[in-house]
């Protein structure tokens, strides 16, 4: 199924048609109820709907078509040609917004100089000078009668609780609400410290019918929540229950504190206690509605103040009140309107982030100029400097980091889904959904998890049946989390299922020729088989997983992220997948190497060891290819012939030792020059699809440095060493 | 729905069963109050009530006060977790005074 | 044994959306795509809620709430109904028709879910 995005555009675009259709109609015959029908459904559902999706350039300049379509409905506006113009035009800007908003991209200069345009034109008809913008409330309720009635029975009582008088009006459960879900609900928020469920009001026999509500409730309710928040609680049946909210005791302090701290502003007095959770809006437009009716008809009357409205109504302590007028007699002082989050254009910031690695690099370059001057004034500057840069490049590339919580979130949908597809009853369980790492590595990431999770499902969790049999409880768990450490992020997907089963696992192992008798392999080894291609137990192949091909792509999926992946067991029994990536792609702890009078970088966590080519042992091996490793077999590759640098024979020659995943190879080399940090530029179209190379680098001395493609280049140095009798490049393979 | 067994003493033996919901509510008290109507003493039997909303747990109410009205003993038992949870939520429990097997 | 909540909008997508938001939050859903179809999923099954847009083809949401109100088995159904209109005369309508709960759209995914459990738990 595609996802609601994708049919947001198909919808969209179907929506758009008709109302240029129906726009085109209207043309021909201006006052045709179906057109402006379907021009107004169209508008309404983008508008709506984009909102629900958060697109708010979208659901902002629908909501001024919608404004204008309202009057043309109503007859305020007559079509003309130039309004039907304008409206096609509009048409099509949707259609971008739409397009736009979808591929989350920012919208062009043009579009907003078109946007502007049509906002202007469009704000014309509705006699407005100033772009409007969308101000209704999210959560707008039912106007109804006042539900704020006025007890006069009963003094006010303070306790350390909030306390919530509750009436219903009879038809209350005739409407499907039954007071029950909004105690449920109080639950959410705060804890029921006490219910009196009155009864007085019960009828006779006779007359009683059990579809009219006759209880009462008077609850003394524990919780953070402030009013308006409790208040929000009852917002389905406002105009069917006579609502009394009272704060606590501790509340009234914090009351006055709050109204004491407000921005000095010429504030009235509703909107500090509003403004401080002392009243929630409907409560001053209730208060301020009696103290209008007082002065109906009556000429020259001086209305009761708001302040003692709301004491007598019980609506607000006198306490707090008293705060809220002494604040409200103090001065004016300037608004202080902050904004705390800045939208960038990311095109804006990729070319930051590249000006940041030209910096380091060209910083590199005068540090060791400076270097070789040997003026110890420069030398010292320059430190200064280059510590500088590197925060710089930090703050920098931390622009880039984003929450993975998001792509955590879809996974909620896919368990569903899948749980109710395999007949197994699992949950997913996210942790550490605000950890940050770099974009690009997060949209990348998805796919393996998605596969991990899937497999968890479908292999590691057992039925209810058989988790019952094994004494679990019937509902099965998987687990998304995700920490820092140590400048990586470590995703884990875990399962309290059956865990991974070490027989099964070396049996296949044997078959597959993966591993030889009589080696002893630890648990931990024998479960890191299943990253190995081809490896699959699942007895019986489903359309989910099990097909053989899943840990391995996983795995390469990783490592081609620059990460790595690991399988172990976990405490419930189950099995857990560690997923360890960098934070960013855009930098690299390298290793630099010469051959001839080239340049390579090997990604530093890649490498093993570095050993040296003794001359004789070159000879010796010369034609095979591959040495002798402590005794195992390690296939190597002269990146001299394979780079095809010019021949400048030495003596001793290094083979610097990688690792790509369980594989091992060597890359001969002339020359170890150490480590580097090192920013990546990423290869030009023309090379491109040469292999063995991932990018490209320039050093601090001006020259390019080239790196390496390492698992391309450990499986050529694999296979141009395939030797009968070897089971080349796993490590675990013991020579006889 | 509703089941009621007589015993010699006069006391009805009175099992609900099944959701008690608004859309049972009318004809529930009907025919409750029609059966307990010559009864000697009331026992309301809740074990397997699967679920109970405010428009029935209002009849059980009613049902103790026309009980207390006519000097007759009253009584629930076995309640099922679905009335537990609304007894619990109501604070009703000490009202109905019996027992509550938590 | 989860809550069933009857969806009915013309938008395919926003259907998509809240269905996915509420069956993440426990809930069964069933949908429709107008007024008509809407009244043709109570077909005894069990309905906890019902959610519906006001402007829709072939039959509005108040129209299918009147008739709704009408049948025996969902004439207690609570019913939350969508709008972008917050017009004023709309509501009059709906209050005729017996619709007491209104949210106005945009709202996001975790709004409605707040709101739904309001009425009913998961």
């Amino acid at each position: 199924m595609s996802s609601p995005e994708e049919t947001f555009l198909l919808e969209c675009g179907e929506l758009l048609t008709s109302m240029e259709e129906a726009l085109l109609e209207m043309e021909d015959n201006p006052s045709d109820p179906d057109s402006i029908g379907a021009i107004f459904r169209a508008a309404h559902t983008i508008k709506g709907t984009g909102g629900v999706f958060g697109y708010d350039d979208v659901e902002a300049f629908t909501h001024i078509v919608e404004n204008v379509l309202d009057k043309v409905r109503d007859n305020e506006i007559t079509v003309d040609s130039n309004l039907i113009a304008i409206l096609l035009s509009s048409c099509d800007h949707m259609e971008v917004l739409v397009t736009k908003a979808v591929a989350n991209e920012d919208i062009s200069d043009d579009d907003k100089v078109v946007d502007a345009g049509l906002r202007a034109s469009l704000n014309q008809y509705l006699g407005v000078t100033a772009p409007g913008t969308n101000t209704e409330s999210t959560t707008e309720i039912v106007e109804g009668k006042s539900s704020v009635e006025i007890e006069n029975t009963g003094s006010m009582v303070i306790s350390d609780n909030w306390h919530i008088s509750l009436r219903f009006d009879l038809e209350v459960l005739q409407n499907g609400m039954d007071p029950l879900s909004f105690m449920r609900y109080l639950q959410k928020i705060g804890e029921i410290v006490h219910v009196t469920t009155l009864h007085d009001d019960f009828p006779s026999l006779e007359e009683f019918d059990p579809e009219l509500c006759y209880l009462g409730f008077e609850i003394a309710f524990s919780s953070e929540a402030d009013k308006e928040e409790i208040e929000q609680v009852f917002e389905f049946v406002r105009d069917m229950c006579t609502l009394h909210i009272l704060p606590p005791r501790a509340q009234i302090q914090h009351f006055a504190e709050v109204i004491q701290s407000l921005p000095e502003d010429d504030m009235r007095i509703g909107e500090i206690l509003i403004a401080s959770g002392v009243l929630t809006e409907r409560e001053l437009s209730n208060a301020l509605n009696s103290q209008n009716k007082e002065c109906e008809g009556v000429e020259a009357c001086t209305p009761t103040p708001i302040g003692e409205v709301l004491v007598e109504t019980k609506v607000v302590h006198e306490e707090v009140l008293n705060v809220a007028l002494s604040k409200q007699n103090k001065g004016q002082l300037s608004k202080s309107a902050k904004q705390t989050v800045l939208r960038v254009d990311a095109d804006k910031l990729d070319s930051l982030i590249n000006l940041v690695g030209e910096l380091v690099i060209s910083g590199a370059t005068a540090n060791m100029l400076s270097n070789n001057s040997g003026d110890e004034l420069l030398i010292e500057s320059m430190s200064s400097m280059s510590r500088l840069v590197e925060e710089i490049r930090d703050n920098a590339l931390n622009l880039r980091m984003v929450q993975i919580g998001e792509t955590f979130n879809r996974f909620k949908r896919v368990v569903r889904d899948v749980s109710k597809e395999l007949g197994k009853d699992i949950i997913l369980n996210i942790n550490g959904a605000d950890a940050e790492l770099d974009k690009t590595v997060v949209e990348k990431i998805g796919d393996p998890l998605m596969h991990l999770i899937r497999n968890s499902m479908d292999h590691g969790i057992e039925s209810s049946a058989d988790r019952i049999a094994a004494g679990k409880d019937a509902q099965g768990n998987v687990w998304l989390n995700a920490f820092h450490d140590s400048g990586n992020i470590v995703i884990e997907v875990a399962d309290d299922g059956r865990g991974l089963d070490r027989d099964k696992l070396l049996a296949k192992a044997h078959e597959k020729g993966l591993i030889s008798d009589g080696q002893v392999l630890t648990d931990h080894e024998v479960f890191r088989l299943i990253f190995e291609a081809g490896f699959s137990t699942a007895e019986k192949v489903t359309n989910l997983s099990g097909r053989g091909v899943g840990m391995d792509v996983v795995r390469r999926n990783i490592e081609a992220l620059r990460g790595s992946v690991d399988v172990d067991k976990n405490e419930y029994g189950g099995t857990t997948v560690s997923i360890r990536l960098p934070l960013t792609l855009a930098i690299i702890d390298g290793f630099l190497v010469r051959v001839g009078d080239s340049s390579y970088v090997i990604p530093l966590d890649m490498v093993n060891e570095c050993i040296e080519l003794e001359k004789g042992e070159r000879d010796e091996n010369g034609m095979h290819g591959y040495i002798n490793l402590r005794d195992e077999v390690l296939p190597y590759l002269r990146l001299r012939d394979y780079f095809d640098e010019p021949c400048t024979q030495k003596n001793n020659e290094s083979i610097v030792v990688v690792k790509y995943g369980s594989n091992k190879a060597g890359f001969v080399v002339d020359e170890l020059l150490g480590e580097l940090q090192t920013v990546i530029k990423p290869m030009g179209k023309i090379l491109q699809n040469v292999k063995g190379l991932s990018g490209a680098t320039i050093l601090g001395s001006g020259n390019v440095a080239i790196i390496l493609d390492v698992p391309n280049l450990v499986q050529r140095a694999i296979q141009s060493n395939n030797v009968h009798g070897i089971k080349s490049g796993s490590e675990n393979v013991v020579l006889h | 729905m509703i089941k009621v067994k007589k015993k010699k003493t006069g006391l009805c033996e009175v099992d609900l069963d099944g959701e008690l919901t608004i859309y049972e509510a009318a004809s529930l008290k009907e025919e409750l109050f029609k059966k307990i109507e010559k009864c000697k003493g009331v026992s309301i039997n809740l074990s397997n009530v699967s679920e109970l909303d405010t428009s029935c747990f209002q009849i059980l109410i009613a049902a103790k006060r026309e009980c207390d009205k006519r000097e007759i003993e009253f009584t629930m038992n076995s309640h099922s977790p679905a009335v537990l949870d609304v007894m619990d939520l109501y604070n009703m429990g000490s009202y109905f005074g019996d027992p509550l097997v938590l | 044994m989860a809550k069933t909540i009857l969806i009915v909008d013309d938008s395919a997508s926003l259907r998509q959306i809240v269905a996915i938001a509420l069956k993440g939050a426990g809930y069964d859903v069933i949908e429709g795509c107008d007024g008509v179809d809407g009244l043709s999923k109570l077909d005894g099954t069990k309905i906890h809620l019902i959610i519906s847009d006001v402007n829709m083809p072939n039959m509005d949401g108040l129209t299918m709430v009147k008739k709704i109100k009408e049948m025996p088995a969902y004439k207690f159904t609570p019913i939350i109904m969508l709008t972008t209109e917050a017009g004023a005369d709309k509501k009059d309508v709906g209050k005729a028709a017996g619709v007491k709960a209104w949210m106005v759209k945009p709202f996001k995914p975790d709004q409605m879910i707040n709101a739904v459990s309001k009425l009913i738990m998961p």
